[in-house]
């Protein structure tokens, strides 16, 4: 399961609450100037993490005597809680991992509770990538680091492509006609699943991302252009008729997200659409190598869809502002993003040269990639679920149940969106 | 006149006795009955969204939503279907089942554990568990269907919305058999069986025997089963939950999905609430019912 199917839920009570949380803020911190920092971070499943960060945290203490930093760790729904009473009470961490999106750290710096790095920005040069800084910019201040990079799409099966001929497809016309030959192979073209709903909110990421770019999607959520325009609408029937084609497995409404990947992983289906956070299972469940691609546009390869994680933002009242400032370099630096690829097989929201890290090839090749696309003038496409509504995500997610069902046609599903949008 | 010959003394410790025994019950309806109840009144006449510490107050506002709401009718709908299959089902093969079992020495511990068993397994558990049997592609429903040649009938049971409510129906009626069969099969021990063998010898043959010398005397325990099976109809919620989450696209969405996802997913809890209490105006008369009809049986002298 994947953790995307909880963050837009989560995201929403996470906004209400901290905007409440953020009407006092508290004018003294916990910690004196003593050089003592603590660093909130969320729990992950993984029950090694906590040494591995504390480990790597042991270096940054040894690089600068005189500061300690003691971390703290706590389940994502747990900290939003806790975040929310301990910055009422004016006994917040210093330095805290959350969300950099709008309804995370956005809301916290619209209360005034983030401390303004525009000028550490500017100090240290951190080379964040222009379009991860842009999500962290809340009224042209730089309110905090971004977390790690997500993108979003297709995996594909080296040695079915290999065995049937074809190459890695370079435009929509290239990935159909892909399709096409893998499905009179009798492989299942892509390892589509849609029991849980969410899926939905990447498919149409994907291909509407592809299409209109990152600007075109930011027109729809903010309502600039309408979800019944005809980009939406092919985006949608673009679904259909490839399950009409038959190039989805034939119920993808009854396949689960950890079925679908193990169409993909058996070699029964040749592609799988998905999230960079899936490299390692897929390298861990698979013999054959995989390639990753983004969603091909109609004349091009397309772009990655991108979406950002936990990155550390700083308290407004922290009474060690440089200590704090310091261990945010320190996450920033090179050192940190070779760690983190290394040992949590995230990529940073910035450029690290992956010469002699030892990470899974596919990783290092997707932040390549990303590198390429982040970096240079190319676009990164939007995740919706995490920009849209409650409302909007449950029509989109049911819309799509619909679509695959036959119950409902892409033009109901995008008067439905519209509907979402406007409620 | 007896009242008149009880010492005072006597009537106001009578009175402090009987206020001593009632008052831990009124406590307890008031604690988690009456005061939940009044509360949710409540907040079903505000627009909360779970965080607003001031939600503002819209009368009667989600209840007017609810009347004109296009999801509800469908939701509304599915919780009949549910009601009448997934009472009528177990009770039948239930009833069935008891009836075969009743005269069984042999392995009947094993048969009442193994049909019983189903019941007291969490829901949770059921539910995942026939999750993958309904698998399209690597469940055994479909692998079955295609070894003996009805490949054709094989389809993604919980995702196709032509199948997924019966499916998850299937399953709760699986679960729920095995209660009825133990209640049933244990008050058949109670059935005079010099009834049924007057009966036999009248000449009645066994449809006749069950209708009219059985049932009437287990009427009582088949009417209280009958209560539970109905009444938990209306608020199915869990089954659901698990195995399809009300999809796919609202195709098994009942009224306790419904409101779980308004409250919960939506976060829209005055909305929820405002669905969840008419859930339950909805499953009161058929309880007052079924149970005025219990008591008035008994009171003609059927059962035991």
């Amino acid at each position: 399961m994947s953790r995307r199917s909880v963050l837009p839920a989560a995201a929403g009570i996470g906004l209400a609450a901290l905007l409440m949380s953020g009407c006092t803020p508290a004018t003294t911190s916990s910690s004196e100037q003593d050089g003592r920092l603590r660093y909130l971070i969320e729990e992950q499943e993984d029950p090694e993490f906590l040494s591995t960060i504390e480990a790597h945290i042991d270096d940054f203490e040894e690089e600068n005597p005189g500061i300690t930093v003691e971390v703290e760790a706590m389940p994502f729904d747990t900290m939003r809680t806790v975040l929310q009473t301990q910055l009422q009470a004016g006994d917040a961490p210093d330095v805290f991992n959350w969300g950099s999106g709008p309804s995370f750290a956005g809301a916290l710096a619209e209360a005034g509770l983030l401390y303004d790095l525009t000028d550490a920005y500017e100090e240290y040069d951190w080379p964040i990538y222009e379009f991860a800084k842009e999500r962290v910019t809340v009224d042209g201040k730089l309110i905090g680091i971004p977390g790690d990079l997500e993108t979003i799409g297709i995996y594909y099966n080296k040695q079915i492509f290999e065995d049937l001929g074809i190459d890695e497809p370079q435009n929509l016309g290239d990935l159909e006609a892909a399709a096409a030959t893998i499905l009179e192979a009798g492989i299942i073209p892509f390892a589509v699943s849609d029991q849980e709903g969410w899926q939905a909110g990447h498919l149409l990421s994907m291909t509407l991302s592809s299409k209109v770019g990152s600007e075109g999607i930011a027109a729809l959520v903010e309502g600039e252009e309408s979800w019944t325009s005809p980009d939406v609408l092919e985006s949608l029937s673009l679904w259909k008729e490839w399950q009409d084609a038959g190039y989805l497995p034939e119920f993808p409404t009854s396949i689960s997200y950890d079925s679908g990947a193990a169409l993909y992983y058996s070699g029964e289906a040749a592609m799988l659409p998905t999230g960079s956070w899936f490299i390692p299972e897929v390298a861990a469940n698979t013999e054959f190598e995989s390639g990753y691609i983004p969603f091909p546009s109609e004349d091009g390869r397309g772009i990655f869809t991108a979406g950002l994680g936990s990155g550390p933002l700083v308290a407004a009242n922290t009474d060690n502002a440089e200590a704090a400032l310091t261990f945010v370099d320190f996450m920033v630096s090179e050192e940190h993003g070779r760690w983190a690829i290394e040992n949590l097989g995230t990529i940073p929201p910035y450029p690290v040269d992956t010469e002699g890290v030892e990470a899974l090839p596919l990783l290092k090749q997707v932040i390549e990639d990303t590198a390429t696309f982040a970096s240079g003038d190319a676009d990164l496409g939007t995740n919706i679920d995490v920009v849209a509504s409650d409302a909007f995500n449950q029509a989109m997610y049911d819309g799509f149940q619909g679509i695959f069902t036959g119950q409902q046609t892409p033009e109901d599903v995008a008067a439905a969106l519209e509907a979402a949008a406007r409620s | 006149m007896r009242t008149s010959t009880t010492p005072p003394v006597t009537r106001r410790a009578q009175a402090r006795l009987g206020l001593a025994l009632v008052v831990p019950l009124v406590l307890i309806i008031a604690v988690f009955f009456l005061f939940p109840l009044g509360n949710a009144l409540y907040y079903s006449l505000l627009d909360y969204n779970g965080v607003n510490p001031t939600p503002p107050f819209v009368g009667l506002a989600n209840y007017v939503e609810l009347a004109t709401d296009p999801a509800l009718l469908p939701a509304l709908a599915n919780n009949i279907l549910w009601i009448v299959v997934g009472t009528a089902a177990p009770m039948l093969i239930g009833f069935a089942l008891a009836l075969l079992m009743w005269r069984v020495r042999r392995g009947s511990t094993f048969y009442r554990i193994a049909l019983f068993l189903p019941y007291i397994l969490p829901t949770v558990a059921v539910g995942v568990v026939w999750g993958w049997i309904y698998d399209p592609i690597r469940g055994w429903l479909n692998a079955a269907l295609r070894g003996i040649g009805l490949g054709g009938l094989a389809t993604g049971w919980l995702g196709n919305p032509d199948t997924a409510l019966y499916a998850v129906l299937a399953t709760a009626v699986w679960t729920a058999t095995g209660f009825v069969f133990v209640v049933l099969l244990s008050s058949l021990q109670n059935v005079d069986s010099e009834l049924l063998d007057a009966a036999r010898m009248d000449g009645a043959n066994g449809a006749q025997r069950v209708w009219y010398v059985v049932l009437p005397q287990i009427m009582p325990v088949f009417l209280m089963i009958l209560t539970l099976t109905l009444v938990g109809g209306f608020s199915v919620f869990d089954i659901i939950f698990v195995m399809t989450g009300g999809g796919p696209a609202n195709a098994t969405e009942v009224l306790g999905t419904y409101a779980y996802s308004s409250a919960f997913q939506l976060n829209r809890i005055s909305y929820g609430t405002a669905l969840a209490l008419v859930i339950s105006v909805l499953a009161i008369p058929f309880a007052v019912a079924l149970n005025r009809l219990q008591r008035r049986l008994s009171l003609q002298g059927m059962g035991t």
